[in-house]
């Protein structure tokens, strides 16, 4: 039996947005085993199967992998600088929405809530891995 | 066989959206599933969870595992505890 883990799931996200930051540091093998493991949510044992190395191995590499993304995050911060700025983008397009509808000020304003999304590429490229 | 429940990222560049999809453990790879019940949005605020209940149990009475993920998803729906429910009266 495995041991449950309670937070799992707040784990996940945030290993799964590091991952959008800082992928391109990564290495081929980190990103394999994260994105099984993260991305696809297969277990160590399937993964391990899937790979021909121990549970154990895998495990050691996704740990790894994780503590490198974190590692990072605490030096560049990107994650953190985002999720401000998403937090602020929200709160302009909530002004915005106070306005009459067909206002000047709220188009324009709305019109700066986009231009800072793109300008922080949310939603640029889509996701697709291993298929589907 | 083995069936699991587990959660599929999706979505866009700094835009995760998640799919609880169910599939056989044995060919995780080729990214089939067998059914997808329910979608979860952790963008959203507060975060969106829409899970279909009775499929949901349905593939737990058949023993699909769901990985852990997904039980922190289902017990904030309220599934787990009416899956355990359900067990007892058996």
């Amino acid at each position: 039996m495995t041991v449950r883990e309670p937070d799992a799931l707040a784990k996940t996200n945030r290993i799964n947005m590091l991952i959008d930051f800082y992928e391109p540091l990564l290495t081929d093998k980190q990103r394999t085993f994260l994105k099984y493991y993260f991305h696809d949510d297969f277990t160590l044992g399937e993964i391990a199967a899937e790979s021909g190395i121990s549970r154990q191995a895998v495990y050691e590499h996704v740990k790894r992998a994780s503590l490198m993304l974190e590692s990072y995050e605490e030096k560049l911060g990107l994650l953190a600088r985002h999720n401000s700025l998403v937090g602020w983008i929200g709160k302009l397009e909530e002004t915005a929405g106070l306005l009459p509808e067909n206002s000047e000020a709220r188009m324009r304003l709305l019109e700066i809530a986009e231009g800072l999304k793109q300008s922080e590429q949310i939603g640029k490229t889509v996701v697709n891995e291993h298929g589907v | 066989m083995a069936v699991r429940i587990r959660l599929k990222r999706m979505g866009a560049h700094k835009a995760p959206f998640y799919r609880v999809v169910v599939s056989d453990s044995r060919s995780p790879r080729d990214g089939r599933f067998i059914e997808e019940i329910g979608t979860y949005n952790p963008v959203a605020q507060p975060a969106q969870v829409n899970i279909n209940e009775e499929k949901a149990l349905k593939w737990l009475q058949n023993g699909a595992q769901a990985s852990d993920t997904v039980r922190n998803l289902l017990s904030k729906a309220g599934i787990m505890t009416k899956f355990h429910e359900l067990k007892q009266q058996k």
